[in-house]
């Protein structure tokens, strides 16, 4: 897919044009969220292609560093999204990485970054069209919200 | 001085002079005067002829825990990376703790950064320790050249002026809402016990809270505005012990190192964010802040979340996990985003 | 050099035109902010001692852009780097307290051949206002500066009897005084000026005593001195001296890439960091604190001194109010000097 803004790069944290489109960093884990993603594709379930997929080995493994250095770089949302808990390949990743993502979200939202840029779900293997539900929501919900401004790093260059 | 702290001084002057004298501790981690009025500075006492120096008042405000794994691996012989540890016991450490002193002690234990056995804890229960930029704003920008603590008042004089205010207005923030001001573990228990009672302990929280999320963004950005990266906030923290902080990360790079606003707040969140459900708002970062940013807030709203959704409280019980490293089946999920099978 | 005597109204008229002809920043509560036509009131009455912010940041700005690229692949300039178009803006900083004051004249001896320090220098005017009241925590006549030092100034303000004695010392302080301001000094002015001078230094016997007894000193006994295990223990380690110190002018370069844009930044760094000299094998040769601790005092007192012939010090009293822990270098400079 050829993106025009992402090759822009400068202009990544865009202004909302009519036709700006929100760009979301999507962490999925490599036993469910992303074979779901897969399942979605293979099944032919439409959703919006404004999620960037990174593959990761398990939800536990995505830190709060990971999360704040996409808002960083212009992610206008991040979605996490990893097993049901008791499906979690390493037994209990999931259940470490909920107990975390509830405080950070709590706590981002708490310094006034807006709800809906940062969002968690579970999606198994099985759950195609819950994948693309679930991208579906996430992005009218980044959309509703408009490109991101607070922890953008910019770099002027004259 | 106030009579309790002269008290309470003499009384870990002298149980240190004895536990250095008979050979017990190696060293003793208590504090000595400062060269400004309302200073102290962390002090290691190694000689019985040291205890002299100890001191106690309400300026005590850096945690002693922050420098114990560093003192006790400082007292063991020395030895390479992979030679194993000694056999035998290993020198001890004597240190003065207060409630939250203590409570960071429980949470190094738990993290196994110190090992108890080589400890001799001095609990003290705290009174609130004073804020010098409360006392100094109470000063009016005039230069305080003398403070003297009475039992409810500090006396606060200067050139031309003098003025009495009440103890408790200048007690910092976070003793101000403190549960836990005797200590939760001890070998030997100095002055009186304390029995405080508070209530709304997170109404500053609750407060910030309530505000609106634009208001709440203004208020964060302009509480780090005048950050300049000291890192005294993460030096002065007893949680702080990562062979390699996030900061000092270069590939990937999680934060910048300018002042950056960008940079900043990550920083900040950041540096929250590791203390969660471990912060036992000691005040230690705020104390040592030089630009006076409140961050002591953010670890503060991070403490609520753990009590209130996961039940848990830093630095209580040795054995205990501390609440991000372990998990509970029916722990709260209602932020998740679940699509029902159709 | 020229002397004037100004009233207040005299005063306040040159920094009206300061603030409408350039950029013009004071001291307001604990930091450095720029002062607009209608906020003058805020920078007359200033609280004695130097305030919290350090006058440093307008000479190594935090970070200082060296140059930026593109970063992305197919631009016809990616990777080439070009110079920051902006030129630093022309500017007054009033308010300066002569120690502050000193410290930029002993920062640009180490920056001498820096095009961006100097860059910044020839932009800025410096007009200082001297000391009648000190802090407990100044100490700068035993460090060689004076409260009514006119280093490193453009032009020395000194109040007296109501009003300002002006002390014009070089041509850019001239340049900023509109013909016609204020009347020429009588002699009671100036003998009110070599009074409080002299009043100042009594008591002190030679300015240069410290830096010399330093120079005596033998290197490698300061450096091995005990004291610096005691003086260390305490240090958290953070960079809050470093950082307040208007003398403190280490920094680190490094690349910025954002979204395909990059800059080469350098900023502040500060000796009392582990990564300071952590060396791309892993190796640190100051890996321990006190290591970091010794070097801070050692370059102050004696490095520099041998270097440039006078302490990296200029006596604000800004790492002693500030150090969450209490460390004095008042003390130190007195232990080191009774190291035998």
């Amino acid at each position: 897919m050829e993106d025009k803004n992402l090759q822009s790069g400068t202009n990544l944290a865009a202004s909302p044009t009519a036709n700006w489109e929100p760009r979301i960093v999507a962490f999925l884990c490599n036993w469910c969220s992303y074979a779901g993603a897969d399942l979605a594709g293979v099944s032919r379930f439409q959703y919006p292609p404004n999620i960037r997929i990174i593959r990761v080995p398990c939800s536990g493994r995505v830190s709060a560093n990971m999360i704040l250095d996409a808002l960083k770089a212009g992610a206008d949302g991040v979605l996490v999204s990893g097993c049901h808990p008791g499906d979690c390949h390493y037994i209990s990743g999931n259940l470490h990485a909920r107990r975390r993502f509830g405080l950070l979200k709590n706590f981002l939202e708490f310094l006034g970054i807006e709800p809906g840029r940062i969002n968690f779900s579970w999606v198994s293997a099985s759950e195609g069209e819950q994948f693309s539900e679930v991208v579906k929501k996430v992005t009218g919900r980044v959309k509703a919200l408009g490109p991101t401004r607070r922890l953008v790093k910019e770099i002027r260059i004259d | 001085m106030s009579d309790t702290n002269a008290k309470i001084t003499e009384e870990i002057r002298a149980k240190a002079r004895e536990l250095l004298s008979s050979g017990e501790i190696a060293a003793f981690l208590g504090f000595t005067s400062g060269s400004l009025p309302m200073t102290t500075r962390p002090f290691v006492a190694k000689r019985p002829g040291d205890a002299d120096k100890l001191i106690w008042n309400s300026f005590c405000v850096m945690n002693l825990a922050n420098y114990l794994p560093a003192l006790l691996e400082s007292l063991e012989p020395p030895r390479g990376p992979k030679d194993p540890p000694p056999a035998g016991p290993l020198p001890k450490v004597g240190v003065v703790a207060t409630g939250c002193c203590s409570r960071n002690i429980v949470v190094q234990m738990q993290e196994r950064q110190v090992d108890r056995s080589r400890l001799v804890i001095l609990g003290v229960s705290s009174r609130g320790m004073v804020d010098r930029k409360k006392v100094m704003a109470a000063a009016e920008g005039r230069e305080p050249l003398k403070v003297e603590e009475g039992g409810h008042t500090l006396k606060v004089s200067g050139r031309d002026y003098e003025l009495e205010i009440d103890r408790w207005s200048a007690v910092r923030d976070n003793c101000l809402t403190c549960a836990h001001n005797n200590p939760v573990i001890s070998d030997y228990l100095i002055g009186p016990v304390s029995n405080r009672d508070v209530k709304d302990r997170f109404a500053q929280i609750e407060a910030i809270e309530a505000m609106p999320a634009n208001a709440r963004w203004k208020w964060f950005t302009d509480e780090i505005a005048s950050c300049i990266r000291c890192y005294a906030c993460r030096n002065a923290c007893p949680l702080c012990y990562c062979p390699t902080c996030f900061v000092d990360d270069s590939r990937p790079q999680w934060v910048g190192k300018s002042t950056e606003p960008a940079d900043t707040a990550l920083f900040h969140i950041l540096r929250a964010f590791h203390c969660a459900g471990r912060c036992t708002d000691c005040g230690a970062c705020e104390s040592a802040c030089p630009m006076g940013i409140k961050m002591r807030l953010f670890t503060r709203k991070l403490s609520k979340d753990a009590f209130n959704l996961f039940g848990a409280e830093a630095g209580l019980d040795p054995q205990a996990q501390p609440p991000l490293a372990t998990y509970r089946p029916d722990d709260p999920e209602e932020f998740l985003i679940v699509e029902e099978k159709k | 050099m020229n002397i004037l005597r100004l009233d207040i109204n005299g005063l306040l008229d040159c920094l009206s035109s300061w603030a409408g002809g350039q950029e013009l920043y004071g001291p307001v509560k604990d930091g450095w902010r720029r002062i607009s036509r209608d906020g003058l009131e805020a920078v007359v009455s200033i609280p004695p001692g130097a305030p919290k912010a350090p006058i440093k940041t307008f000479f190594l700005a935090q970070p200082e852009t060296l140059f930026t690229f593109s970063a992305r692949h197919g631009d016809d300039d990616a990777w080439i780097p070009t110079p920051p178009k902006e030129a630093p803006n022309r500017r007054v900083l009033f308010g300066v307290r002569p120690c502050d004051a000193r410290s930029i004249a002993l920062n640009s001896m180490p920056y001498r051949d820096d095009p961006y320090y100097q860059a910044r220098m020839d932009k800025t005017a410096v007009v200082g206002l001297s000391c009648n009241e000190t802090c407990s925590t100044c100490f700068c006549k035993s460090v060689g500066g004076s409260p009514y030092g006119t280093e490193g100034l453009d032009i020395l303000l000194t109040k007296a009897d109501g009003g300002f004695i002006a002390e014009v010392l070089t041509s850019k302080g001239e340049g900023l005084l509109e013909k016609g301001t204020g009347t020429p000094a009588g002699d009671g002015d100036m003998a009110r000026l070599k009074a409080l001078r002299d009043a100042a230094q009594a008591g002190t016997s030679d300015t240069q005593a410290l830096s010399a007894s330093f120079k005596a000193k033998n290197l490698m006994q300061l450096y091995n001195a005990r004291l610096w295990q005691g003086l260390s223990e305490p240090c958290l380690n953070c960079g809050a001296c470093t950082f307040l110190c208007p003398t403190c002018y280490c920094f680190d370069i490094q690349d910025e890439v954002v979204r395909q844009a990059g800059r080469r930044i350098r900023y502040w760094d500060s000796c009392m960091f582990p990564l300071f000299t952590l060396h791309a094998s892993g190796h640190n040769p100051r890996g321990e604190k006190i290591k970091r601790v010794r070097n801070r005092f050692m370059h102050k007192l004696k490095y520099f001194t041998e270097r440039f012939g006078a302490l990296s010090c200029v006596g604000c009293g800004r790492c002693i109010r500030e150090c969450p822990v209490n460390i004095d270098i008042r003390e130190v400079i007195r232990d080191l000097l009774s190291v035998e």
